[in-house]
C-alpha cells in the first residue's frame, strides 16, 4: 500500500506541475499598447508627467557638449578622457558615443513619449475637446523644444522632424527647413493651447494654466524666430511671451529636480571645489568680464586651481546650486535680450540700446557707451548674452549663428571648436 | 495533464504484478589486482535494485538466488560481472586507466558506459576539482579544467564572478552562461547589481550595460561537497535539457553516502594565505618628471613630500595586504544496507587582498539514499549556504570614485594618509581611496537553500525488461541582500548625495519536476534497447527591491536616517515545460544508436503556449570490441557522432513595450522604454553536430580522445539599435545566424606505473572559431566604450569576437584583435611516489585572444603608469607619452593588447603519514599547494583575466544587464589573488 501511495504521489505532483496554464504579464510596468488603446485619464497624466520628466534625462551631457565648444567651460573628469580631447577637437568626433548619441536619443525618447501621449488622447473617449487641446498643445510645444535641442548640436547636419511612425522615420531634414518645421509645431501647439483647459499636472511653471503654456510656446518661438533670422517675427512672438522688459530676469519656465523617488536630481550640478569630476569656467570668462560686473559670481575662485590634459581654470562654474537647484528652459533674461537682437537687426537701435542696458545696469555695470553701429551692438549684445546666459547653452550657438567660431580660443596647438555633431550611428541603419 | 494521467495509469497497471525470488546469503571479498582489499565497490544483482557496498576491509554480503550474476563496480575500476555459485564470492577487478567503464550520464534518467558514449562529456572527479589547490568559490575551481570552454575570472573581488563559454559564444546579448544542475535540482546563476551605479554612474555614458559586476550565484556551492561534475557542451550532447542548454549543461553530483561497514569521519583544515598575483608598481617621479607633469607646482610639491621621505607606493597599500585562508569542513559518511547518509559542515573564512574586503561562507549539507524495498528508493539533497563576500569599490565609473580610477589619478608624492583626527586628505583629481576603501562597504549576503528528492521506482521486471519510473523535484531558493553604504563623510559624498545607503532584497526561487518513464528490454544478449518518456516543469520567480537613501544621518546606514529615498523593483517570472521521448539501442554492447525529440515552450516568447521541437541523434561503434578486431594493443577504438538541437529562450520582457517610472513635481509619471517590445520574439535555435574518434591503447595506458563539432546557432536574439530618432534605441530581434566550429583532443597517459611511482597525465587541446554566418540587421558595435577605444562589432561573414576600433589619424576604422584564444590547452600531472606522496600540477595555457586594456589608458592621462617614463621601443620618446600621442590621434590599437598566459592553476604535494593501526584514527594526511601562483604573460596589467562587465548580470526594469561577449575588456579591476595554502586531513 505504502508504494502506491508514494508513486500516486508523485503522479500527482507531475499533474500539478502540468496543470499551470496562462501567459504571464508584465510584472514590473505598464503596457504602452493598452493605455494608448483606452486609457484612463490618470493613466494619460501619467505619460504627461514623464514626458516633462524625460526632458531632464542627460541634460549633462548635452550642456557640457556644447559649453566645451563654445569655450565656456571645461570638464574635467578622472574616467572619461574624451571631455578634453576630442570634445575640445584634438581628434574627430566620433558619431558612436555617449556626447553624440546619448543627447539625441533622450531628446527623441520625449518626442516619442508626446507622440505616444496624443495618440493616447485622440483615442480617448474619457476627455472632452478642450481638454485634449491642453494636452495635445502641450505635447507639440515640448515637441518642438526637443527637436530644437536635436538641432543645436546636429547643426547643418540636421535632424529628422517628422518620426511619429517608429517604424517609418521621416527624412533628415537640413538646418533651414528643420528650423521652419520647429517654428510650425510651435505655431500647431499654440492653435491648440487657445481656448484650451489644462487638467493635467504641469512642472514647469506654478499654478498653470493655458495662457501661462502658451506664453512658454510663444517664449520659445521668439528663440526659434531669431535664429530664423526672422526679427519682425521674432518681437510678435515676444510679444505673445512672458517678456517683460523691466520684469525679473528669472522668471521664466524651469525644469525641477527633487530626491523623491522616481524623480531625478539636477545632473549639470556639481558641488563648489569638487575633486574628480569638475566642471570649470573657461579662463576667459573671468579674464574677459568686465569689473565689478556680479556675473562673476556664475563661476567662482576654487581653493585650488583644477588642471588636467594641459588644461588649468581656478573657477567652478557656479549656476546651478544644489542638487536639486532648476535649470531654465527659457527665462526672461534671455527674452530681453532677444529683444534687443531683434531691435538691432532691424536696426531700430535705441531700443536695443534700452533693453541692453536693463541689462548691463541690473548686473552692475554703468550704461552702454560704446558706438552706436549695428555691428557695434551685435557685439554687445554677443557680450551680454555670453557673461548672462552662462553655462546655460547658448554661447557656441550665438557665435556660429553669427560666423564668430574662429573668435573662440583654443587652448592648446591642436584645439579646435567643432561646428556640428555628427549624425548618431544608429540612424544610418 | 493527459501525460500526468496515464502516468498514474500505468504505475496502477504494472503494480499488479510483483514477483518474487528464493534468496540466499552471498559474501565474499574485493580485492585489487595486487591483492590490496578495495572498499567502496558497488555490488549489484544484475536485473534488480538490490545491491551493496564493500566495507573498509573490502567485504560485502547480499541475498541474491543462486545462478544469477552479480556486478562489481567502482569508479576508477573496471565492471565486473560474476555469476553466483554457492555462498562466497571473492572477486579481483582490474583498474580502468581509460575510464572505459566510467558511468555517463545521457539523458535525464539514463546513463551509458563511456566505452559506448556517442559525445565527449569531460568529467572533472572530486580530486582534479577541489584536491589539488583549492579554489576560494566553486565557479572558481572550474577554470582551466573544461576541455572546449573559456572561463574567466571577471574580478578578483571575494566571492568571485566567473564568465563560462562552452565551444565559444553561443549567444551575443541572451544567456551564454551554461546551465548548472545539482544532484537533479536547476540552480540559479543569476547576477544581482547591488546598484552601485548610483554612486559610480558607470552605465552613465559611454555603454548603458551595468557594470556593478557581482558575483555569479552559482559560487554559493561548496566545492568540498562535489563527488564529480559531467559537463554537456553542446546541443548534441544536452538536447534533453531543451531551451535551457543551448550554453551546456554542468551537471554537479554530490557526494552520498554508503554503507562501508562503519562511519567514516573526516576533518579538513586549510591554512594558508592571498596575496595579488601581480602589482604593477607606480611611476618614480624625479623633479623634472613632476614638472613635466604639473609645473611648478607639482615639482615643489615632489621635493616637499620626498625631502620628508613621503614618497608613498598607494597601489602597495591598497592591493598589497596578505589575506588570511581558513577552511574547515567535517564531513561524516556511513549508512546501512540500505540506507546511506552523508553530512557535511564546511566554514571557510578568507581576507581579500584589499582591506576591508573578504568572503565567509559557511555550508551545510546531508543526503540520505534509502532503499524503501526492492522496487523503491528514495533520495534526498538537502543543502543550505549562508556566503557574505565584501567587495570593494572597483572597475569602471563615470564619477571618479573607485578604488582603481582614484589610484590612477594619484602621483606618488600626494598626501592622502589620515592625519592624526582622522581627516583624510583631498585628491583633486578623483577620490582618496584609502578613505573609500576604510569607510564605505560592499557587501552581498546569502542565505540559499537548494533541496532535491528523488524517487526511483522499478514498476515492473522480469529477465527480459523492467520498467522504471523516476520522479525529481528539488527548490532553489536565496536570499540575497546587498548593501552598499557610503557614509556621509567621504570625499565623493560632500556636497553631493551626502552619503548614501544602497540596500536591496533579492528572493529568488526556482523549482523543477521531472517525471520519467524509462523501459528496458533485453530481447537477446546482443540487443538491447532503453526506451525513455518524460516531462519536465521549471519555474522562476525573482523579486528585487532596491532601497537607495541619500542625505544620511552620520554614522546610520538604516534607510530611514535619511532625508530622501528612492525604492526601485524589479521582478520576473518564467515557466517552461517540456516534453521528451528517447530511445537508445546498444548492440553487441559495441554499437549504441539513438535519437530523441524534446518538445518545448517557454512564458518568455512572443507565444507562449507553442512548442519548439528539438531533435537529437547519435551513434557511436566500437570497432574493438567487435570479433574481427585483430589489434591488441588498441583495446578500443570507437567512432562516434552526435547531433542535437537546443533552444534560448528570449530574455524577459522582451516582447512588451514597457512603460518605466519616470516622476516629476511629486507626480507619478509613465516613460516609454528604450527598448522596443517585439511581440513575435522567438527562441534562438541552436544545432549541433559532433564527430569523434576515442581511441585506447595498452589496456587504457594511453588514450586519445578527438573530437570535432560544428555549432549553429540560428535566429540569434540581437539586441538591434534602432535609429534613436525612433524614440527608442534598441529592439529585440532574431536577426541572424552563427557558427562555431573547433576541435578538442584530449590525450591521457600513464607514462610510468612502478611500484615506487605511478604517473598520471592528461593534456587537452582545445580550439573554436566562431563566425556570424548570417546577420539581417546591419553590422553594429557593442560591448565596450565606442570605436576610439576599442569595441566589439557584430559583422557578417567575420568573428563574432573580433575587436574594431579607431586606426587613427583619420584612416578610419579597422579590426585590432580578437577575443577568442587563438588555442588553449592544459595539462594535469598526478604522481605518486614512495607510496604515500602524491604531487598534482594543473598547467594551463591560453594563446591568444586580446583584451581591451582602459586601466593603462586612464593612469597613462593621469601621467602615473608605472612604466611612463620607460622607452621600451627605444624610439626616444617615453612609452606613456607614446601612448597619449596615439590616443591624440585616436589610434585604439595601443588600447587592444594580447592576453595570452601560461599559468599553472593548482599545485600541490600531499602526504599520507603512516599512522599505526588503531581503532579511532584510520588516516591522516598532510599538503601543501599554491592556487594561480605562477603566471606567465605579456599582458600589461593585472592579470589576463578580466572583465568589467560581469558575465550574465540580469536586466531590471532600470538596468540593462550584461552580455555573452564583452569579457576581456579591462577599467581598473580588482587584482586578481594567488593563494598558497597547508592542508591537513584527518579519517576516523
Amino acid at each position: 500500500m505504502k508504494q502506491h501511495r508514494i508513486l500516486l504521489f508523485s503522479a500527482m505532483l507531475l499533474g500539478l506541475g502540468a496543470c499551470q496554464k496562462g501567459e504571464i504579464p508584465n510584472l514590473n510596468t505598464p503596457v504602452a499598447s493598452q493605455i494608448i488603446a483606452n486609457g484612463t485619464k490618470e493613466q494619460i497624466d501619467n505619460l504627461a508627467v514623464a514626458m516633462e520628466s524625460g526632458t531632464r534625462l542627460t541634460l549633462n551631457t548635452y550642456y557640457d557638449a556644447i559649453g566645451l565648444q563654445g569655450r565656456e567651460i571645461y570638464r574635467f573628469s578622472g574616467s572619461e578622457p574624451r571631455y578634453t580631447t576630442e570634445l575640445m577637437g584634438t581628434s574627430p568626433l566620433d558619431n558612436n558615443t555617449f556626447y553624440t548619441t546619448n543627447p539625441w536619443a533622450s531628446r527623441y525618447r520625449v518626442v516619442r513619449q508626446a507622440n505616444t501621449l496624443m495618440d493616447a488622447v485622440n483615442n480617448s473617449s474619457r476627455l472632452s475637446a478642450n481638454e485634449k487641446k491642453g494636452y495635445l498643445g502641450y505635447a507639440k510645444t515640448i515637441m518642438a523644444y526637443q527637436l530644437l535641442l536635436a538641432l543645436n548640436m546636429q547643426y547643418t547636419n540636421g535632424i529628422r522632424t517628422d518620426v511619429k511612425d517608429a517604424n517609418n522615420l521621416g527624412p533628415i531634414k537640413g538646418y533651414p527647413e528643420s528650423l521652419t518645421d520647429i517654428a510650425n509645431m510651435l505655431n500647431e501647439g499654440l492653435t491648440d493651447l487657445t481656448g484650451a483647459e489644462i487638467v493635467f499636472p504641469v512642472s514647469i511653471v506654478t499654478d498653470v494654466t493655458a495662457a501661462k503654456l502658451m506664453q512658454f510656446n510663444r517664449a520659445l518661438a521668439a528663440r526659434v524666430a531669431v535664429y530664423r533670422q526672422q526679427w519682425a517675427e521674432a518681437l510678435t512672438a515676444l510679444n505673445g511671451s512672458n517678456f517683460s522688459l523691466l520684469g525679473d530676469f528669472n522668471s521664466g519656465y524651469v525644469h525641477i529636480f527633487s530626491a523623491n523617488s522616481g524623480d531625478v536630481l539636477n545632473p549639470v550640478f556639481l558641488p563648489q571645489n569638487n575633486s574628480g569630476e569638475q566642471r570649470l569656467a573657461h579662463p576667459t570668462y573671468a579674464a574677459q568680464i568686465a569689473p565689478g560686473d556680479d556675473r562673476i559670481a556664475k563661476a567662482t575662485l576654487r581653493a585650488a586651481p583644477a588642471s588636467l590634459d594641459g588644461l588649468q581654470s581656478n573657477r567652478d562654474v557656479w549656476v546651478h546650486r544644489s542638487n536639486t537647484a532648476p535649470v531654465y528652459i527659457i527665462r526672461n533674461e534671455e527674452l530681453i535680450l532677444i529683444y534687443a537682437e531683434a531691435k538691432i537687426n532691424l536696426n531700430q537701435l535705441p531700443d536695443a540700446i534700452v533693453a541692453l542696458n536693463r541689462i548691463r545696469v541690473q548686473h552692475n555695470l554703468t550704461p552702454y557707451a560704446g558706438a552706436v553701429t549695428q555691428a557695434a551692438l551685435i557685439t554687445e549684445m554677443l557680450n551680454q548674452r555670453r557673461f548672462s546666459l552662462f553655462a546655460e547653452g547658448h554661447r557656441w550657438i550665438d557665435m556660429r549663428r553669427y560666423n564668430r567660431l574662429n573668435q573662440l580660443p583654443n587652448d592648446r596647438p591642436n584645439d579646435k571648436v567643432w561646428d556640428k555633431f555628427p549624425i548618431p550611428l544608429p540612424e544610418s541603419n | 495533464m493527459h501525460l500526468s494521467k496515464s502516468f498514474t495509469l500505468l504505475v496502477m497497471l504494472l503494480l499488479l504484478s510483483v514477483a518474487s525470488f528464493a534468496q540466499q546469503k552471498v559474501s565474499g571479498l574485493v580485492s585489487d589486482a595486487s591483492g590490496n582489499p578495495v572498499p567502496g565497490v558497488t555490488v549489484r544483482l544484475q536485473g534488480s535494485n538490490r545491491g551493496a557496498v564493500t566495507d573498509a576491509q573490502g567485504r560485502y554480503s547480499i541475498d541474491a538466488p543462486n545462478g544469477s550474476t552479480l556486478i562489481f563496480s567502482y569508479t576508477g575500476y573496471k565492471t565486473q560481472q560474476t555469476v553466483i555459485n554457492g555462498a562466497t564470492l571473492n572477486v579481483t577487478i582490474q583498474e580502468d586507466y581509460a575510464n572505459l567503464d566510467e558511468v555517463v550520464i545521457t539523458g535525464l534518467a539514463t546513463s551509458v558506459k563511456r566505452s559506448n558514449l556517442a559525445n565527449a562529456v569531460a568529467t572533472i572527479s572530486a580530486k582534479q576539482l577541489y584536491g589539488v589547490a583549492p579554489a576560494q568559490t566553486f565557479d572558481a575551481a572550474l577554470s582551466g579544467k573544461i576541455p572546449g570552454a573559456l572561463i574567466t575570472a571577471n574580478t578578483g573581488a571575494p566571492g568571485g564572478g566567473i564568465s563560462v563559454k562552452m565551444r565559444g559564444v553561443t549567444s551575443i546579448f541572451s544567456n551564454s552562461q551554461p546551465l548548472y544542475v545539482v544532484d537533479g535540482v536547476f540552480i540559479s546563476n543569476i547576477s544581482v547589481p547591488a546598484g552601485l551605479n548610483l554612486i559610480t554612474g558607470a552605465a552613465t555614458a559611454g555603454n548603458p550595460q551595468n557594470q556593478d559586476n557581482p558575483s555569479s550565484r552559482v559560487a554559493d556551492i561548496n566545492p568540498d561537497d562535489i563527488e564529480n561534475i559531467e559537463i554537456l557542451k553542446g546541443a548534441s550532447a544536452a538536447a534533453i535539457y531543451g531551451s535551457k542548454a543551448a550554453a551546456g549543461v554542468i551537471l554537479i553530483t554530490t557526494k552520498k553516502g554508503t554503507n562501508l561497514g562503519r562511519t567514516l569521519v573526516r576533518l579538513r583544515q586549510d591554512l594558508g594565505f592571498a596575496q595579488a598575483r601581480k602589482l604593477l608598481g607606480v611611476r618614480q617621479f624625479t623633479e623634472q618628471t613632476a614638472f613635466d607633469r604639473g609645473g611648478a607646482t607639482e615639482r615643489d610639491l615632489f621635493i616637499a613630500a620626498r625631502d620628508a621621505g613621503k614618497l608613498y607606493d598607494y597601489e602597495d597599500e591598497m592591493y598589497g595586504e596578505t589575506g588570511l585562508i581558513s577552511n574547515t569542513n567535517v564531513s561524516v559518511n556511513g549508512g546501512t544496507e540500505r540506507t546511506g547518509v552523508y553530512f557535511s559542515a564546511n566554514r571557510k573564512s578568507e581576507e581579500g587582498i584589499v582591506k576591508n574586503s573578504g568572503y565567509l561562507n559557511n555550508a551545510v549539507r546531508i543526503n540520505v539514499d534509502h532503499q524503501l524495498n526492492d522496487r523503491i528508493s528514495l533520495g534526498l539533497r538537502a543543502s543550505y549556504m549562508n556566503t557574505s563576500a565584501d567587495r570593494g569599490l572597483t572597475n569602471n565609473d563615470n564619477n571618479s570614485v573607485t578604488y582603481g580610477v582614484s589610484l590612477a589619478t594619484i602621483p606618488q608624492y600626494l598626501e592622502l594618509h589620515p592625519d592624526a583626527n582622522g581627516v583624510y586628505p583631498v585628491n583633486p583629481s578623483a577620490a582618496n581611496p584609502l578613505e573609500t576603501r576604510d569607510k564605505m562597504r560592499n557587501n552581498e549576503t546569502t542565505n540559499r537553500f537548494i533541496t532535491g528528492g528523488e524517487i526511483r521506482a522499478t514498476l515492473h521486471t522480469n529477465d527480459r525488461t523492467n520498467t522504471k519510473l523516476i520522479v525529481r523535484g528539488g527548490v532553489d531558493f536565496f536570499n540575497l541582500k546587498t548593501e552598499a553604504i557610503f557614509p556621509r563623510t567621504l570625499q565623493f559624498m560632500r556636497g553631493g548625495l551626502e552619503g548614501a545607503s544602497i540596500q536591496g532584497n533579492t528572493n529568488n526561487l526556482n523549482t523543477n519536476l521531472a517525471g520519467v518513464l524509462v523501459n528496458y528490454f533485453q530481447p537477446n544478449n546482443d540487443l538491447s534497447f532503453t526506451t525513455s518518456l518524460g516531462a519536465t516543469l521549471e519555474t522562476n520567480n525573482l523579486d528585487n527591491i532596491l532601497s537607495i537613501a541619500t542625505n544620511l544621518i552620520p554614522d546610520q546606514s538604516n534607510v530611514d536616517q535619511a532625508a530622501s529615498s528612492q525604492l526601485q523593483q524589479f521582478r520576473q517570472k518564467y515557466r517552461d515545460n517540456g516534453i521528451f521521448i528517447q530511445e537508445e539501442v546498444l548492440l553487441m554492447d559495441a554499437i549504441t544508436l539513438a535519437a530523441g525529440v524534446r518538445f518545448d515552450r517557454s512564458t518568455n516568447n512572443g507565444d507562449y503556449k507553442r512548442y519548439f521541437v528539438l531533435p537529437k541523434a547519435s551513434a557511436s561503434w566500437n570497432l574493438a570490441k567487435m570479433d574481427f578486431w585483430g589489434i591488441q594493443s588498441i583495446n578500443s577504438f570507437k567512432l562516434r557522432a552526435a547531433y542535437g538541437q537546443a533552444g534560448n529562450v528570449a530574455p524577459y520582457g522582451a516582447k512588451f513595450l514597457a512603460l518605466t517610472a519616470s516622476n516629476v513635481g511629486g507626480q507619478p509619471g509613465s516613460f516609454v522604454d528604450t527598448q522596443f517590445g517585439n511581440p513575435d520574439i522567438e527562441q534562438e535555435r541552436q544545432t549541433e553536430l559532433e564527430a569523434g574518434l576515442d581511441v585506447s591503447f595498452f589496456n587504457g595506458r594511453l588514450s586519445l580522445e578527438a573530437t570535432y563539432y560544428n555549432k549553429k546557432i540560428f535566429d540569434l536574439l540581437l539586441r538591434r539599435n534602432v535609429p534613436s530618432s525612433s524614440g527608442f534605441t534598441q529592439q529585440w530581434v532574431n536577426g541572424g545566424d552563427l557558427r562555431n566550429k573547433g576541435v578538442e583532443i584530449g590525450i591521457g597517459a600513464i607514462p610510468v606505473n612502478t611500484k615506487n611511482v605511478r604517473w598520471n597525465a592528461q593534456v587537452n587541446f582545445w580550439k573554436n572559431t566562431s563566425e556570424v554566418t548570417k546577420l539581417t540587421i546591419p553590422p553594429f558595435p557593442m560591448g565596450a566604450f565606442g570605436n576610439t577605444l576599442g569595441n566589439f562589432y557584430i559583422e557578417e561573414g567575420k568573428s563574432a569576437t573580433q575587436i574594431i576600433g579607431t586606426l587613427g589619424n583619420n584612416k578610419g576604422v579597422g579590426v585590432l584583435g580578437n577575443s577568442e584564444p587563438d588555442f588553449q590547452l592544459s595539462f594535469y600531472n598526478d604522481v605518486t611516489f614512495l607510496t604515500n606522496f602524491s604531487l598534482r600540477v594543473m598547467l594551463h595555457w591560453k594563446k591568444g585572444g586580446d583584451n581591451i586594456n582602459l586601466t593603462q589608458y586612464l593612469s597613462d592621462i593621469f601621467a602615473t603608469t608605472y612604466d611612463y617614463d620607460d622607452d621600451k621601443n627605444g624610439n626616444g620618446v617615453k612609452d606613456g607619452v607614446d601612448r597619449m600621442n596615439a590616443a591624440a590621434i585616436s589610434d585604439a590599437s595601443v588600447r587592444v593588447q594580447d592576453a595570452s598566459y601560461v599559468r599553472i592553476r593548482e599545485i600541490g604535494l600531499y602526504y599520507n603519514i603512516p599512522i599505526p593501526k588503531n581503532n579511532i584514527i584510520s588516516a591522516v594526511n598532510v599538503g601543501i599547494s599554491a592556487n594561480n601562483w605562477f603566471t606567465w604573460t605579456d599582458y600589461d596589467s593585472y592579470d589576463p583575466e578580466t572583465s568589467n562587465f560581469g558575465s550574465n548580470t540580469i536586466s531590471t526594469a532600470t538596468s540593462r544587464g550584461s552580455n555573452g561577449i564583452s569579457t576581456g575588456v579591462e577599467v581598473t579591476p580588482f587584482p586578481a589573488s594567488k593563494r598558497a595554502m597547508f592542508h591537513l586531513g584527518v579519517t576516523f
